[in-house]
C-alpha cells in the first residue's frame, strides 16, 4: 500500500532526476527522455490504484484530502500528461527548428521535463482542500505553463502568447491572492472545511465581504477554465503555444480548474444566501460563455483556434453543470463530461499534429483532401469532430445529455435552450473540418501523412473508446467517485 | 456451457462472422461461406441443446443506459419456451439456407458481401427473439430492416433491386413508426419497458381500456409492416429482387416473421385487450385471404410464392387474433417457416436451371430435367395447400377451426382461401413442371449440385411430418377447440377446398400453353399497388412541389439562411473583441470583475 502523498512527490523526483539526466546528458536522444517520463508516470498511475490509508500529518492539518474525487482527477491528469507527452515525441522537429541552439537538439530536453512538474502541480490542486495549497499548486502549474507556452522562442506567435497568459495569468492571479485574503478576514480561515463549518454563524453585516472575495476568487477560477469574460487570453495562447501544450491548457488545466472551483464553492451552496447569489452569477456566466464561445468559432479558419473558441464553448456547458449542482446527477455529470472531453480533445490535437508537420499549417485548409490521403487518420478526425459537436454514439453526446438533463431537473430551462441552440451552431464549425477532409481536393503533391507508431496507437485507443462510451456510457459512469 | 452463455454466444457468433467475413472475407470465398455456416450451425446446435434444457437458470441482463428511476434500458436474454422453439427454427432454417446459398451464389458478383449480409440479418433477428425489453427488440428490428434493405439491394446497380430496397425499408418505416409509439405508450402506461415488468403490469392497469387498445393496435402496426400485412403488404413482393435464398430467409425464418413473433412475445397482454386482438384478427382474416387472390394470377415464381407468404402470415395474425394461446400461430409459424424455406429453395433452384428467368411461361416440362427439385417441390406444395396430414394440414386447420367458433365470417374466409392456396400453388406447379419446355433455357435445364439439393431434402422431411400429432407435442401445447363446438360442414368444406383448388388448377393448367384464365383485378393485384403509386405520384408529388417551393424560400431563406447569416455575422462582430491587445484584454478582464462584483454585491 502506497501512501497518497508518495503520488506526487515520486512525479515531482521523476522530474528531478530527468532534469538531472538532461544535464548530464544520459540521454542521447531527446525523446529518451520522454520515453523515461512517460514510463515513470505509468508507474504511478499503476501506483494510484494501491493507495493505502493516509497516515500523515499533511492531510490532519486539513491541507491535502484523497477521495474518490481527487483520486480520479490524478488518474485523469497523469493520463493527460501521458498523452501530452507522446504527442510532443511527434511535435519534436518542430520545436527543434524553433528553438536556437548551439548543437542540434540542445535545449529541446525541458520540453519533455517541464510537463511532469505542471502534472504534480495538477496533482496536488486536485486534492487541495485549503486556499494556500490551493494558491501554491495553481503557481506551481501556472509558472510552468509560462515556459511551455513561450518555448518555441524563434516563433513571435509562441512568445506573444507566452506574454499574453503571462500578463493575464499574473493578474488573475493577483484577483485570487485577494479574493483569499477577504475571506481570510470575514472568517478567520483559509480552510474549506473549516469555512464551511463557520459559513452559517456569520453575522448577516460580513455577508457583503464574503460575497466580495468570492467573486474575486470565482474571477481567478473563471480566468482558469476560460469562462467569459475572462477568456481573452485562450484564442490567442492556445494558437501560439506548441500544440501539445495547448493541449495540456485546454484540458487538464481546465478540468482541475472545474475541480477546484467545485471544491471552493461547495461550501457555499450549503447557505441559501449565498447559494443565490452564486447561483446567479453561474447562471450568467454559463450563458455568456455558452453564446460567445459557440458563435465566436463559428468564422474561424484556424483548426487550432477553433479549437481555443471550442475550449470556450464546452467551458459553457460545465458551467451549465456546475449551476445545476444542486441536482444529485450534476456533479457526476460534469466529470463525465470532462472525462469525455479529454478523450476528444486529445483525438483532435493528437491529429493536428502529424497533419500540421505534413501540410506546413494548422489551418483548417490544411485538412483539405485528408480522407484520401489518410483515410484513418481523416476517420478518426471525423469521430473526434461529431463527439465534440455531440452526435449521438459518441461520448460527446452522452457528456451533453446528461449536463442538460441535470439542468432541466434544476429548471434552468433558459440555459438548457441556449445549449441546444448553441450545439446546432456547434455542428456547423465543426464540420467544417469533416468537409475539408472529405469534399475538398487535396493539394496536388501531398501524399499520406507520416505518423509514428505510438500516435496512431494512441489515436485508434482514443477514437474507440470515444465510439464504445457513446454506446455504452455506463462503462465510465461505473468509474464515476 | 450453461444455460446462461449459450444464448449470448448464439446471439453474438453470426455478428462475430459478419465482422470477420467483412475484414478477411475478400481474401477467400470459401472462407467467409464457411464463417457464416460455422456461426449459423453453432447457433443451431446450442439452440437444439437449449432446447432439451429443462432446467434454465435465471437470465443475465445487462444495464445499458440508465436515466434515472423511470427508464432504465437493459441488453438481456428471455429464454423461455417461446423463444427457444424460435430459435430452433430461426438458425436451423438459416443453417440450410446458409449451406444452399454456397451453390446459388457461386457465380454471383458479391459473394463476400452477401455472406456478410446474411450473417448480420441473422444476428438481428436473433436479437429480437432473445429480446428481454421492447427497447431492445426495437432495435434489433431496425437492425433488421437495415440488414434486409442491404439483401433486397445485393445487386445495387440494378435499378429495380434498388428500389425495391428502398420501399421494403420505407414501407417497413411506416409500420415502425406506429409500433415506436405503442412502445412508448405501453411505458407511459406502466413505467417499463421490459417485457416481465409489461406482464406483471399490464392484467392490473388501472387506466382507460382505450388506451391500452390504442397501444396495443399502434404495436401492432410493426407487425403490419415487417409481416407484410394489408395495407402495408406491397413491399414483399418487391423483395423478390433480392438472391433468392434471401426470399426464402425474409420469408421463412426471419424478418416476416419478427412480426408474428413479437405478437406472440407480447400474447398476455393482448389477452386482456379484446378490441385490439379484433382488429388484429381482421387485419389478418382480410389479409389472407387478398393475398390469395393476388396470388392466383401472377406468372413470376418467385412472386406468387411471395403472396402466398403474405397470405400465410395472415392466417398466423388470425390466428393471435382468436386462438386461446399464442401456440397455434406459432405451430403455423413453424411449419410455414418449413415449407416456404422448402419452395423458395426449390424455385431458387429452377431458377439457376433456367439461367435467372423467373417467368414461368417460359419455363415448362421441367419434371424431366430436374427431377430432385421437383420432389422436393411437392412436399413443400402439399404442406402449403393443407393437403392432409401435411404439416400445413394440422396448423392452418386448427387456425380455421378457431376463427370459425370466434368469428364465423373471418373463418369462412380464411377456409376459402384455403382452396384459393391449393389452386395457386397448383397452378405454378404444372405450369413450371409440366406441358412442353416453352423457351430455349427450359430445353435445357439441369439439376443443381448438391450444396443445393441436400438442403432441400433435409427441409422435405419436416415440411411434410413435423405436424403429425406425435412430432408436435414435442414442440408445443396446443389447444383444439370442443369437437362439438366446430360446425360439422367445416371439415369437408376444408377437404373440398384443397381438392378442389387442385382439380381445379389441374384441370386448367396441365399442359397448358398460355394462361386460360385472366382477371386484371386480381392479376393488378386488387390495384393497390397502383393505387399507392398515384398517391406517391400525384398527391405527394403535388405535395412536394408546395413542400420544395415552401423549403426553397421559407425554410432556406427565412428560417435557416436569416439566422446563420445573422449568426455567422455575431460571430464575426465578436471577432473585434478579440483585438489581439493585451491592454484591451485586461480591460475587459477588469469590467468583467466589476460585473460579477455588481451581481455578488447588489441587494
Amino acid at each position: 500500500m502506497i501512501d497518497p502523498v508518495f503520488l506526487e512527490v515520486s512525479v515531482v523526483v521523476l522530474g528531478i532526476f530527468l532534469l538531472m539526466a538532461e544535464a548530464f546528458g544520459l540521454a542521447k536522444e531527446k525523446s529518451t527522455l520522454a520515453w523515461w517520463a512517460i514510463g515513470g508516470l505509468a508507474a504511478v498511475f499503476i501506483g494510484t490504484f494501491f493507495i493505502g490509508p493516509n497516515s500523515n500529518s499533511f492531510e490532519v492539518s486539513g491541507f491535502y484530502v484523497v477521495d474518490g474525487l481527487s483520486l480520479f482527477f490524478k488518474r485523469f491528469v497523469l493520463i493527460s500528461t501521458i498523452l501530452v507527452l507522446v504527442m510532443s515525441v511527434d511535435y519534436l522537429p518542430i520545436v527543434q527548428r524553433l528553438v536556437p541552439a548551439e548543437r542540434p537538439g540542445a535545449g529541446s530536453g525541458e520540453f519533455f521535463i517541464l510537463p511532469v512538474f505542471t502534472c504534480a502541480g495538477l496533482m496536488w490542486m486536485v486534492s487541495a482542500t485549503d486556499f494556500i495549497m490551493i494558491f501554491c499548486a495553481l503557481e506551481l502549474v501556472t509558472i510552468s505553463f509560462y515556459i511551455q507556452v513561450a518555448y518555441l522562442r524563434r516563433s513571435m506567435s509562441s512568445l506573444e502568447a507566452g506574454t499574453k497568459y503571462l500578463i493575464l495569468g499574473a493578474l488573475s492571479t493577483g484577483f485570487l491572492v485577494y479574493g483569499i485574503t477577504w475571506f481570510f478576514g470575514a472568517t478567520g480561515q483559509t480552510n474549506l472545511v473549516a469555512i464551511r463549518e463557520v459559513l452559517p454563524l456569520i453575522p448577516v453585516a460580513n455577508h457583503p465581504a464574503i460575497l466580495f472575495g468570492l467573486a474575486l476568487v470565482l474571477v481567478a477560477l473563471g480566468f482558469k477554465i476560460a469562462a467569459v469574460p475572462f477568456q481573452f487570453w485562450v484564442p490567442d495562447v492556445y494558437q501560439g503555444a506548441p500544440t501539445p501544450v495547448t493541449a495540456y491548457l485546454a484540458v487538464a488545466s481546465k478540468a482541475a480548474g472545474f475541480l477546484v472551483l467545485i471544491r471552493v464553492l461547495e461550501p457555499f451552496f450549503t447557505v441559501p444566501s449565498f447559494q443565490n447569489k452564486l447561483f446567479l452569477a453561474l447562471v450568467l456566466l454559463a450563458l455568456l460563455t455558452l453564446v460567445f464561445g459557440n458563435l465566436a468559432a463559428i468564422p474561424q479558419t484556424n483548426f487550432k483556434r477553433l479549437l481555443g473558441y471550442s475550449s470556450i464553448a464546452h467551458a459553457g456547458y460545465l458551467l451549465m453543470g456546475l449551476a445545476a449542482i444542486g441536482d444529485a446527477f450534476a456533479g457526476g455529470a460534469v466529470v463525465f463530461y470532462l472525462s469525455g472531453y479529454l478523450l476528444m480533445t486529445f483525438l483532435a490535437f493528437l491529429i493536428l499534429v502529424p497533419v500540421t508537420k505534413a501540410s506546413g499549417g494548422d489551418d483548417i485548409a490544411h485538412f483539405n483532401g485528408l480522407a484520401r490521403r489518410s483515410p484513418g487518420l481523416a476517420l478518426a478526425m471525423l469521430i473526434a469532430a461529431a463527439s465534440l459537436a455531440g452526435v449521438p454514439f459518441t461520448v460527446g453526446f452522452f457528456g451533453k445529455f446528461f449536463i442538460f438533463e441535470a439542468a432541466m431537473n434544476q429548471g434552468l430551462y433558459l440555459l438548457v435552450l441556449a445549449g441546444i441552440v448553441t450545439v446546432a451552431s456547434g455542428f456547423y464549425y465543426y464540420f467544417k473540418v469533416i468537409r475539408a477532409m472529405y469534399w475538398q481536393p487535396a493539394p496536388e503533391d501531398a501524399g499520406p501523412v507520416a505518423i509514428t507508431k505510438t500516435s496512431s496507437v494512441a489515436i485508434f485507443i482514443l477514437a474507440m473508446l470515444i465510439l464504445i462510451l457513446g454506446v455504452y456510457p455506463q462503462l465510465l459512469i461505473g468509474m464515476l467517485p | 456451457m450453461s444455460t446462461q452463455t449459450a444464448p449470448w454466444i448464439i446471439l453474438f457468433s453470426p455478428l462475430a462472422a459478419a465482422v470477420l467475413i467483412f475484414l478477411i472475407g475478400r481474401f477467400s470465398k470459401t472462407l467467409s461461406a464457411g464463417l457464416a455456416i460455422l456461426s449459423a450451425a453453432t447457433g443451431c446446435f446450442l439452440s437444439w441443446w437449449l432446447f432439451r434444457q429443462t432446467e434454465v437458470a435465471p437470465q443475465l441482463s445487462l444495464e445499458w443506459l440508465n436515466f434515472g428511476p423511470e427508464l432504465t434500458i437493459t441488453i438481456g436474454i428471455t429464454l423461455d419456451h417461446l423463444s427457444k422453439v424460435m430459435l430452433l427454427v430461426v438458425t436451423t432454417i438459416s443453417t440450410l439456407v446458409f449451406i444452399y446459398s454456397t451453390g446459388y451464389m457461386r457465380d454471383e458478383e458479391g459473394y463476400t458481401r452477401f455472406f456478410a449480409g446474411l450473417s448480420l440479418f441473422l444476428f438481428s433477428m436473433l436479437g429480437i427473439v432473445l429480446a428481454d425489453n421492447f427497447v431492445m427488440m426495437f432495435i434489433f428490428w431496425e437492425l433488421v430492416g437495415v440488414s434486409s434493405y442491404i439483401l433486397i439491394g445485393h445487386y445495387y446497380s440494378k435499378d429495380s433491386a434498388a428500389d425495391a430496397g428502398k420501399q421494403a425499408f420505407i414501407v417497413n418505416r411506416i409500420g415502425d413508426f406506429g409500433f415506436m409509439l405503442g412502445i412508448l405508450l405501453l411505458w407511459s402506461a406502466t413505467g417499463t419497458v421490459a417485457f416481465s415488468g409489461l406482464l406483471s403490469a399490464i392484467p392490473g392497469f388501472e387506466g382507460a381500456p382505450v388506451y391500452l387498445t390504442v397501444a396495443c393496435v399502434l404495436v401492432f402496426m410493426g407487425t403490419v409492416g415487417k409481416s407484410a400485412q394489408m395495407p402495408l403488404h406491397v413491399w414483399l413482393p418487391n423483395s423478390m429482387e433480392g438472391p433468392t435464398p434471401v426470399s426464402s430467409l425474409l420469408h421463412a425464418a426471419t424478418m416476416v416473421a419478427a412480426g408474428v413473433y413479437m405478437l406472440a412475445r407480447i400474447f398476455p397482454i393482448l389477452e386482456v385487450v379484446p378490441d385490439a386482438r379484433e382488429i388484429i384478427a381482421w387485419v389478418g382474416g382480410i389479409t389472407c385471404f387478398c393475398a390469395a387472390l393476388m396470388a392466383t394470377q401472377q406468372n413470376d415464381i418467385k412472386r406468387i410464392l411471395a403472396y402466398s407468404t403474405i397470405s400465410q402470415l395472415g392466417y398466423m395474425v388470425l390466428g393471435i387474433g382468436v386462438a386461446p394461446t399464442s401456440s397455434e400461430a406459432m405451430f403455423h409459424l413453424f411449419t410455414h417457416a418449413c415449407f416456404k424455406c422448402l419452395l423458395f429453395l426449390a424455385a431458387g433452384s429452377v431458377m439457376i436451371a433456367m439461367h435467372h428467368e423467373t417467368d414461368m411461361w417460359h419455363m415448362g416440362g421441367l419434371r424431366k430435367k430436374t427431377p430432385v427439385t421437383m420432389i422436393c417441390f411437392i412436399a413443400g406444395m402439399l404442406a402449403l395447400s393443407g393437403c392432409p396430414f401435411t404439416s400445413g394440414y394440422f396448423s392452418k386447420d386448427l387456425i380455421i377451426e378457431w376463427a370459425v367458433l370466434k368469428i364465423p365470417f373471418l373463418g369462412w374466409l380464411a377456409a376459402a382461401a384455403a382452396g384459393l392456396t391449393a389452386f395457386y400453388i397448383f397452378r405454378e406447379f404444372f405450369v413450371v413442371f409440366f406441358g412442353k419446355a416453352r423457351s430455349e433455357h427450359a430445353e435445357h435445364a439441369h439439376e443443381q449440385p448438391v450444396s443445393m439439393l441436400v438442403p432441400m431434402l433435409i427441409l422435405a422431411v419436416p415440411a411434410l411430418f413435423a405436424g403429425l400429432p406425435m412430432i408436435q407435442e414435442h414442440f408445443f401445447t396446443l389447444s383444439h377447440p370442443d369437437a362439438h363446438a366446430v360446425p360439422h360442414l367445416l371439415h369437408p368444406f376444408l377437404y373440398a377446398m384443397f381438392f378442389g383448388g387442385a382439380g381445379l388448377a389441374a384441370l386448367l393448367y396441365f399442359k397448358a400453353e398460355k394462361d386460360p384464365v385472366s382477371i386484371p383485378l386480381f392479376a393488378n393485384r386488387l390495384y393497390i399497388d397502383d393505387v399507392y403509386f398515384w398517391f406517391v405520384n400525384k398527391i405527394q408529388g403535388g405535395g412536394s412541389i408546395v413542400l420544395s417551393w415552401a423549403d426553397r424560400w421559407v425554410v432556406d431563406l427565412v428560417i435557416v439562411q436569416v439566422p446563420s447569416k445573422l449568426t455567422w455575422a455575431c460571430g464575426f462582430a465578436l471577432r473585434f473583441l478579440q483585438i489581439g491587445s493585451i491592454q484591451a484584454y485586461a480591460f475587459f478582464f477588469g469590467a468583467g470583475v466589476v460585473g460579477l462584483l455588481y451581481i455578488m454585491l447588489s441587494k
